[in-house]
């Protein structure tokens, strides 16, 4: 090629670059954006890329049956670090530089408090998948803000349930890490099971900082105490240090173990392996043999095909999050009226892998948190999902409306927070 | 309160003082001698309870060669890090802000290391079948590892103790601490007394997470949670000072342990109330700074 030719051909290839461009530009302003934030780093790290995971698997599901309404779903992710303040700044830039129509994600509750703020001002809707916290639809409840996981309220309802048709169960102890989340767990517990049953009294707490790597003098207080159960809202690696340095105590043969927001997380069995003990009391967000539906069935099976790995319960919640948005779209004709999607969202019903036969997850207009039914459970042997040995069985069901809050006691707490300002 | 429960406390509050001894007293030797800071140090901990469950649990060598192999791992990473990255710095103008930035940018990088490597799920080793029970004595009953842990972290101090005292590597590390540069016009080399000296240090950091691998959680941030407690640790027993380490640890151990016991509510705090009483009233540590001897 002369001289001439090549700048011909670079002439030529600029203006296909910037052909590209703008395609890609026009392409984007039909696209649905959804600004994800999940940690990717750290101990919460599994769940973030279980959820991304999970994520991408609804969003090409949607994409290949022609998107909403002819929209592509595009996802974005950004490391949240669990860190409120940056993911603070991630949402502005996700709204400001990225144009997103939804927020979504977040593992840590601390930080969907900090993003509900950023939602709020920018009228931006953020969809919860994950973070727990049930003050973030009760008293710090703003219209934008949606859950589609269930929160501590509803699985200390269930808990307190099945604590109270434990005749046996009287002395409590309760061991859990010292933040906001570890403390919410218990509460909420214990004071509806002190409405159902007047015969049963706390014998001992202990709050070890989150992350404690050692829990062994806690273990030799604890079975000092001699409790009938121990309850505890540990999660993740927290869970799993406890149990191994609590079995050459024996502690298992001695009470009941009792962890229903976290405990029965698919990580957690996975990660003991041979060394989870029998019959302990668990509970999750969502269950790879609990509910034993096909819908459910084919989640994990497609989940493990993508990421060769069984899904913990955060990716159930943001595959929830992105046909929760998606649908919404669809039923509001828009992704851009953030009121109009409110409108159509919180009377949202949709079904998803976690509900069994003859139930459909649907969303509550007065705190937009999503309504599901919660099961509890114990560890019983089962080889079906190896790496773990145990799974959870012998499963009590909790009926969704049993375990919500009543609008009373909904407008209650915020009225109360309002005062407290 | 029974004695039986005072002598359970005791062991369990031992066990934890080893580990944060082993973790510890690494700090505060690399401190005493190379004269850096190792904010990574807790790094080398998270590498040798990944080494553990490597050679341990995935390659299946036995229990014990495989914590050796662990922590010979760590050790070789530490001399690996000292050699390539932390020499440039030695006497650098504001040298101080160099090695917190370097060190604190290697917790960083071996935690996305290891996250690359071996993925972000909780991994596992089961203890050795022979040390999985329990030991009587009387009518108490202490896990048979725990005591294990303990041995193995006594037959390092003793070790270490031989090592500086009685050998001829521990009379150069001991001259260095003194004066680094009468010591190099001595005729000892003391570029490859560091790099020992670091690799040693980081050795005894991996062992403490091998030997935590089968009872603790092995997971990316692992590192981060014990350099914490062996901050404290060495600002109690006298940063830069060996036995120092081994105070600070059974102390702090032995506090939280007993703390637990009477007051669980507020266990977090005691080994903070320790630090914070020490700072006050003998701010040099426990055991006042002497070289590393």
């Amino acid at each position: 090629m002369g001289r001439r030719g090549m700048m011909w051909g670079k002439g030529l290839a600029l203006g296909m670059a910037l052909l590209l461009c703008a395609a890609d530009l026009a392409m984007a302003a039909e696209k649905i954006v959804i600004g994800g934030m999940y940690p990717m780093t750290g101990r919460g790290g599994r769940y973030g890329l279980d959820s991304v995971a999970a994520a991408e698997i609804a969003a090409d599901e949607i994409n290949a049956k022609g998107g909403v309404n002819g929209r592509m779903i595009d996802l974005i992710f950004t490391d949240s670090k669990s860190n409120p303040s940056y993911a603070v700044k991630v949402a502005n830039r996700y709204i400001k530089e990225d144009k997103v129509n939804f927020l979504m994600g977040v593992v840590s509750s601390a930080v969907g408090l900090a993003v509900t703020e950023v939602s709020k001002e920018n009228k931006v809707i953020f969809v919860g998948t994950d973070h727990a916290s049930t003050g973030l639809t009760m008293e710090k409840f703003q219209p934008y803000y949606f859950r589609v996981s269930n929160n501590t309220y509803q699985s200390a309802a269930a808990a307190a349930m099945y604590a109270a048709d434990k005749k046996e169960w009287k002395k409590y102890y309760v061991i859990g890490p010292d933040y906001e989340y570890g403390h919410r767990v218990w509460e909420d517990f214990w004071t509806l099971l002190q409405k159902r049953r007047k015969d049963v009294e706390m014998v001992g707490q202990a709050w070890p900082k989150l992350y404690e790597p050692d829990y062994t003098p806690f273990i030799t207080a604890i079975l000092k105490a001699k409790p009938d159960v121990l309850v505890t809202s540990f999660w993740g690696g927290d869970t799993v240090a406890f149990i191994k340095q609590a079995l050459p105590y024996k502690l298992f043969e001695k009470m009941t173990f009792f962890n229903y927001d976290a405990g029965g997380n698919y990580e957690v069995l996975e990660a003991l392996g041979k060394d989870m003990p029998k019959g302990l009391v668990l509970s999750a967000r969502h269950h790879l043999n609990w509910p034993d539906t096909k819908q459910n069935q084919e989640f994990v099976a497609k989940f493990k095909a993508k990421a060769g790995r069984y899904p913990s319960y955060a990716a159930e919640g943001a595959y929830a999050g992105v046909y929760f948005i998606a649908e919404g779209v669809r039923q509001a004709g828009t992704a851009e009226d953030p009121d109009k999607l409110v409108a159509v969202m919180e009377k949202m019903k949709f079904k998803l892998p976690e509900d069994p036969e003859g139930f459909t997850s649907y969303m509550r207009p007065i705190d937009h948190q999503i309504v599901q039914v919660q099961a509890i459970g114990e560890t019983v042997p089962n080889q079906s999902f190896p790496p773990a040995t145990m799974m959870l069985g012998n499963w009590k069901v909790y009926k969704a409306e049993e375990i919500i809050p009543s609008e009373e006691e909904i407008l209650a707490a915020r009225k109360a927070a309002a005062q407290k300002k | 309160m029974d004695s039986s429960l005072i002598l359970s406390q005791l062991i369990s509050g031992l066990t934890s003082a080893m580990t944060l001894f082993l973790v510890a007293s690494g700090l505060t030797l690399i401190f005493g001698v190379v004269n850096v800071f190792n904010f990574a140090h807790g790094s080398f901990y998270l590498l040798g309870a990944y080494f553990a469950y490597q050679v341990v649990a995935v390659s299946g060598v036995g229990f014990w060669p495989g914590v050796l192999l662990a922590s010979l791992g760590a050790g070789v990473a530490g001399v690996v890090m000292e050699f390539v990255f932390l020499r440039r710095i030695y006497g650098r103008a504001g040298e101080a802000g160099f090695q917190i930035l370097l060190t604190y940018s290697f917790i960083l990088i071996l935690d996305d290391v290891v996250k690359m490597i071996w993925g972000t799920d909780y991994k596992s080793i089961e203890r050795p079948e022979s040390l999985s029970g329990q030991i009587s004595f009387g009518e108490v009953a202490f896990p048979a590892y725990d005591l294990a842990v303990i041995a193995a972290g006594l037959l390092v101090a003793v070790g270490m103790w031989w090592v500086i005292r009685k050998t001829p590597f521990g009379r150069n590390l001991r001259a260095i601490s003194a004066n680094r540069e009468m010591a190099s016009s001595l005729g000892v080399n003391v570029p490859l007394t560091l790099s020992l000296v670091f690799g040693l240090a980081t050795a005894m950091g991996g062992l403490s997470g091998a030997l935590s691998a089968p009872v603790r959680t092995v997971t990316p941030g692992a590192g981060i949670e014990v350099i914490i407690g062996s901050l404290i640790v060495v600002v109690i027993g006298g940063l830069g000072n060996f036995w120092g380490a081994l105070v600070g640890a059974i102390v702090i151990g032995e506090v939280t342990a007993f703390g637990i016991l009477f007051l669980p509510q507020w266990a977090v705090l005691f080994s903070y109330i320790v630090m914070a009483l020490v700072l006050v009233f003998r701010p040099e540590g426990l055991l006042a700074r002497r070289g590393a001897s």
